[in-house]
This record gives structure tokens, C-alpha cells and sequence, in this order.
């Protein structure tokens, strides 16, 4: 499988940015749009940036955010608001600057002799799938996305899919959409019948689990993008370790999207959040 | 009026440009960091901890954010002393700063045996023994919590390594004193302090720790009174050097350590906030000392007015 993204080790930098909007999309989740002219030029789907929120407050470490979109100059971060920094994320203003490290870590593999692609995402799961979705596309790979989440008004990123997507099929736990159930159970049925030839998912730790093992007993390659807790973000502190069948690995700079085959799931770790 | 400032500072027979190092454990061996610091303006790099065989670390989460700090249990994760020479000190010998390798053991057999390993290595300027990890359960932090046992270490690494011996030392004992007065009649050449403040922090959801290992070491700025307290103790303790470090953020924490009496500072966690720290605070320590006068920074080393 040729490699989407490089470590980006070399070209990840250090970067000023300016709050450009910040929006309520739903019930606790909020997208801020970001003028991060570098960062934006350089970052593959699934990278993530290392946003430093609020100076001189009590929290100190930065917190990792996938990127959502990125175009010209201007980055997108889906954001669920959990404790204290994604609060004082939700309070950003337009016009209030911030800095980040990235782009950052190993983003989706895209092989280009993908002909069709399956996207899997549980609640904000899609985060780091909108860019993704949007390559994709424009690569003329036929795009299939199955989205899950509690109920309609958490179909974060819905529209983008729908817009991009060749299929776009959902279930909500409530039933207020799509299929009533988990997102596992529209995964079975799609690889029967559009055949892709790689899974991509992202979302709680369980589901990505599940679905690499629907992918696994179908024989289609599945990368996964994990979540640990980080420190540096630059592969220093060691505080992000993945197991897999080729030792511990670190999130931040051999992930965090890892090929689902590695990943030594017993490790998982963080409790399911989104 | 002077218009520069001689940043030099020794530790022991080891002369620094500058006084401000990194801290073990947060910044590897500076590969990462290569691209945010000119690591050839570092006073030095005290790389991540290494022990003589690998070591996996322990178990996830590793890291907790409390107020104004962080815990760690990362738990001494590295390659091994082997791995470590064959990888890191290979790239370090290509960039032009002074190496200190923090070596950590189960048993005081196994701090030799890496003290050992390093010691034909002429990229490696000087150790920083580590007996004050709090995350590792044989070793580390025992042999830093009894006096005996810290000179045991010591008198053993001593007699098995001819380049400047530092020793690291844990906040967590009744009298720091003791203990590095304990390391200087082994032959320490100095002492750096603090390591991590043992702490807990518990998820009020799950009612689980928020470390898989249940406690950690706390840093950041969380902790920098208690680690300048402790300097200070030492300093006055002892006679020589000592690298202060915990919760350094900004060339006047920097100046306040150096104040204390340290000769050198180390910065930790910072480098998780702002990558570039070590940088800006040695760009601000001396401008500090530009503003006040000062030609030699290690003037500040000890100049609190009491
Ligand atoms: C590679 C990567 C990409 C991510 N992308 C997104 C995204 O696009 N959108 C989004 O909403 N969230 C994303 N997350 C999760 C996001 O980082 C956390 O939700 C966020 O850090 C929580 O911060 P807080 O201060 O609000 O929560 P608190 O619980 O107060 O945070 C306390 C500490 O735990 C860390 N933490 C808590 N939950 C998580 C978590 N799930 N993952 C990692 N660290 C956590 C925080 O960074 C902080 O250090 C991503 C995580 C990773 C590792
Ligand atoms: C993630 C992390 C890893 C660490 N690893 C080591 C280590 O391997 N050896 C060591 O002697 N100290 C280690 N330390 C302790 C630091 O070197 C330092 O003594 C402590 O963090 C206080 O400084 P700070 O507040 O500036 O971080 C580690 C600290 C952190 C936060
Ligand atoms: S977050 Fe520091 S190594 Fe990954």
C-alpha cells in the first residue's frame, strides 16, 4: 500500500493562528474555523494539529484535534465540548489567536489504485473523515459513507457526506434517522455489495474494533484512526503508546489512523467519549 | 552598562554555554524537538531515561492533566542501553551540544552495567543517574528515598564511570538534604532536583484513577514552589553544583531557580506547552541579565537576598 501522508516529521511547524469563526453545529459540538495559512497548506486527511486553546489559564497541555477541512488558508476542527479545553474552545471569538503544532502524525493511506472506499464513523467519528470524504472523491473513487450517531441532530457532518458520498446510509440509536441501531450493522450488508477495497473508520474505540473485524473476515484492508491521550504530540513523551504486532507504537507520530491488522486491540483505553 | 552576558555556566569539569538543559523523559533525544529548537544553542540535552535492557513502560493511560501541572506514568519506556547507543547516540554525535544520558536500574548492578555501557562513548559529555522515578516498581524511586540506598548507587556508578556524575533526586522524602549530601561524599559531581511529586487524580464518572497505574509523578508549574524550596534546601546543603528543574515555564522561573542556587535549570513539561521553550527562556534569561546589569549569569546562582 503506497502511503497518503509521510509522518510529517520534516514539515510540521509551530503556528499563530487567528479564530475566522466558531459555530454551534449541534447540542455540544461546535466548529471553529482557523486562519492557519501553513499548517492548512501542508495537512493530509486524518492529520491531526496540536491546538494550544487558551494561554495563562489552568489547563496547560495543548489538546489534539483531527482536521475536518482544510482549503487555502483557513483549517475546520469538529469539536464535541467535554471538560474545560474544549469548553474554552467553545468560547473562542472571532478574531481571538491561538497557536498549534502540525500538521501532525499519519494520516489515511489513499492507494491510488483505490477504485471504491468504505467510510465507517460513529458520532464525531466524522471529524477526521470530512477531508478525507473530499479527496476521495475528487480522486474519482466512488465514496460509500455509513454514519451512526445517538439521533438525527448528531449526524455531525451529514450534509458534506451527502454532498460527496456516491451512498451515504445512517443509523441512529433512537431511530430518528437512517436504520434504528449501531453503524456495525449497516457494515456487513455494504461490503457485500459494493465491494470496496478499503475500510476507513473512525469513532469509539469498541466500533472501530467491530468493524475491523467485519473487514477482516470480508478480506478488505481497514485503517483505523485511534485517540490516546497526548502530551508533546511530537513523539517525545511517550504518553500515547499503541500496542500493535510491531511493538508499541505512538499515536501521535505512527498514528494516529494505524492499518486495523496492527493494532493489538486489548489495548484499548480511553473511555468512549464520542 | 554590559552589552552581552557570559552565559557559561560549569558543572563540575563540564562547561555549558548556557544554563538551561532539558529535562529527562520530555523531549527524547531532541530529534523531535529539531525542527522548533536549534538544539546547538542548548546548554545541554539530558536525554530520556535508559536502562540496560528495554523496558516497556506501563500500562494506559499514561498521563493525567490536574491544575496547573500534569501526571505522568510513563514508567521509564526505552529501547535498552544497546539500542539506545546504535539509534540515538549515533544521531546525537552529529549535532554540536553536550550529551547527558539519564540512566535508571532495577538494581544497582544494572545502573553499572549502563554506566559501563557509556563509558567509551565520547559523545556522551556526562550521567544523570536517576534514582527518583516514582513510576517503576523495583528500583527507581527506592533508591532514592533511603540514604543508604542513594549512596550505594552512587559509590557503585562512581567507580564505574570517569565523566561528570550527577545525581537525580526525588522530592518525595522527608529530608532532601540528607540525601544529597549522602550523593556528594560518593562523589557525585551534582544533583539535579526535582523529579516528579508522587500524585493521584481520580475520574469522579467512573470512579476509576485516571492512571492505569493508579499514581504518578506530578509536574509542571504545579510544582515549581516546592522544587525552588528544595533547591534552595540543597544549595545550601551541599557544595556542588545543582540543576534545578520543576515547573519552569519562563526565564523568570528560571532566574528564580538560579536564584536559589542552582547553577543550571532544566525544562520539563514546557516543552508539551510551547516547544520552542527552552529557547525563549534562554533568549529571556539573558535579556534578563542585560536589563540588570549582570555580566555573568552564573552570578545569579545563590544571590537570593534572604
Ligand atoms: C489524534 C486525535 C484527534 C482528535 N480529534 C478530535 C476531533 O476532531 N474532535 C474532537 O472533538 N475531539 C478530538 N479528539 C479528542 C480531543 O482531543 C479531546 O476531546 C479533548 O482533548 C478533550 O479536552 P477537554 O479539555 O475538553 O477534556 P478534559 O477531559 O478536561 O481533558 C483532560 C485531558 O485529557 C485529554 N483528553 C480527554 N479526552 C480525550 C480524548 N478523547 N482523546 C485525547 N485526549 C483526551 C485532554 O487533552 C486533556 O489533556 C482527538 C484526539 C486525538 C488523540
Ligand atoms: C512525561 C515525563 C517523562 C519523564 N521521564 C523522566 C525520565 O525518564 N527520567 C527522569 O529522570 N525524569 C523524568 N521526568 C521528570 C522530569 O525530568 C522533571 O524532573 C520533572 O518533570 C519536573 O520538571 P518540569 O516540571 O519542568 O517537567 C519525566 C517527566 C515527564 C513529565
Ligand atoms: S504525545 Fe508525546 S509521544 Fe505521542
Amino acid at each position: 500500500m503506497t502511503c497518503g501522508s509521510d509522518g510529517g516529521l520534516e514539515r510540521m511547524l509551530l503556528e499563530r493562528v487567528t479564530v475566522l469563526g466558531n459555530e454551534r453545529v449541534t447540542e455540544g459540538v461546535g466548529l471553529v474555523v482557523l486562519e492557519a495559512p501553513r499548517v492548512a497548506r501542508g495537512v493530509r486527511p486524518g492529520q491531526f494539529v496540536h491546538l494550544r486553546i487558551a494561554e495563562g489559564r489552568d489547563f496547560i497541555l495543548r489538546r489534539p484535534f483531527s482536521v475536518h477541512r482544510a482549503s487555502g488558508e483557513r483549517l475546520e476542527i469538529l469539536y464535541q465540548v467535554l471538560g474545560v479545553g474544549t469548553r474554552a474552545l467553545s468560547l473562542a471569538e472571532r478574531g481571538e489567536e491561538m497557536d498549534l503544532i502540525g500538521p501532525l502524525g499519519h494520516g489515511w493511506e489513499m492507494p491510488d489504485t483505490l477504485s471504491h472506499a468504505l467510510l465507517v464513523c460513529g458520532g464525531l467519528g466524522s471529524a477526521p473523515m470530512g477531508m478525507l470524504a473530499i479527496e476521495l472523491a475528487e480522486k474519482g473513487v466512488a465514496v460509500t459513507v455509513a454514519q451512526g450517531a445517538s439521533t438525527a441532530g448528531r449526524l455531525v457532518a451529514r450534509e458534506l457526506f451527502a454532498d460527496v458520498a456516491r451512498r451515504h446510509e445512517i443509523a441512529t440509536d433512537d431511530g430518528s434517522a437512517g436504520e434504528r441501531g449501531f453503524v456495525t450493522a449497516l457494515v456487513e450488508p455494504l461490503v457485500a455489495q459494493d465491494r470496496p477495497d478499503i475500510v476507513y473508520v473512525c469513532g469509539p474505540e469498541p466500533m472501530e474494533r467491530i468493524v475491523a473485524a467485519q473487514a477482516a473476515t470480508a478480506g478488505v484492508p481497514c485503517q483505523v484512526s485511534l485517540e490516546r491521550l497526548m502530551g508533546c504530540g511530537i513523539g517525545a513523551c511517550l504518553s500515547c503508546v499503541v500496542s500493535t504486532v510491531h511493538g508499541q507504537k505512538r499515536a501521535c507520530v505512527d498514528g494516529p489512523v494505524f492499518n486495523a491488522e496492527e493494532v493489538l486491540w486489548a489495548s484499548a483505553e480511553i473511555p468512549p467519549k464520542y | 552598562m554590559n552589552h552581552t552576558v557570559d552565559m557559561r555556566v560549569r558543572l563540575g569539569s563540564l562547561e555549558l554555554r548556557n544554563p538551561v538543559v532539558t529535562a529527562s523523559g520530555t523531549f527524547a533525544s531532541g530529534r523531535e524537538y529539531a525542527g522548533f529548537v536549534e538544539l546547538e544553542r542548548l546548554g545541554a540535552i539530558v536525554t530520556k531515561g535508559v536502562s540496560l535492557h528495554p523496558w516497556a513502560g506501563n500500562a494506559s493511560p499514561r498521563i493525567a492533566e490536574t491544575a496547573s501541572g500534569m501526571l505522568n506514568s510513563i514508567g521509564l519506556q526505552n529501547p535498552g542501553v544497546e539500542a539506545f547507543c546504535a539509534s540515538d547516540l549515533v544521531w546525537l554525535a552529529t549535532r554540536d551540544v553536550p550529551v547527558i544520558v539519564n540512566i535508571s536500574g532495577h538494581s544497582v548492578a544494572e545502573y553499572v552495567a549502563v554506566a559501563e555501557r557509556l563509558e567509551a562513548e565520547a559523545v556522551v559529555s556526562a550521567l544523570e543517574v536517576n534514582i527518583s522515578c516514582p513510576n517503576v516498581d523495583e528500583g527507581g524511586m527506592a533508591f532514592g528515598t533511603s540514604r543508604s540506598a542513594a549512596a550505594e548507587v552512587t559509590r557503585a556508578v562512581r567507580s564505574a564511570t570517569r565523566k561528570p556524575l550527577i545525581v537525580k533526586l526525588t522530592p518525595n522524602v522527608t529530608d532532601i538534604t540528607e540525601i544529597a549530601r549522602a550523593v556528594e561524599a560518593e562523589g557525585a559531581d551534582g544533583v539535579s532536583l526535582i523529579n516528579t511529586l508522587l500524585g493521584m487524580a481520580i475520574d469522579t464518572d467512573t470512579f476509576h484513577p485516571k492512571l492505569a497505574r493508579a499514581v504518578g509523578g506530578l509536574s509542571g508549574p504545579a510544582v515549581k514552589p516546592v522544587a525552588v524550596r528544595m533547591v534552595w534546601q540543597v544549595a545550601s546543603a551541599v557544595s556542588i553544583p545543582v540543576i534545578g528543574m520543576g515547573g519552569i515555564a519562563t526565564a523568570e522561573d528560571a532566574v528564580e531557580f538560579m536564584l536559589a542556587g542552582a547553577t543550571a535549570v532544566a525544562v520539563g513539561t514546557a516543552n508539551f506547552v510551547d516547544p520552542t521553550a527552552t529557547m525563549r527562556i534562554t533568549e529571556g534569561l539573558e535579556a534578563f541579565c542585560l536589563k540588570r546589569g549582570i555580566g555573568r549569569v552564573a552570578e545569579l546562582t545563590g544571590a537570593v537576598r534572604l
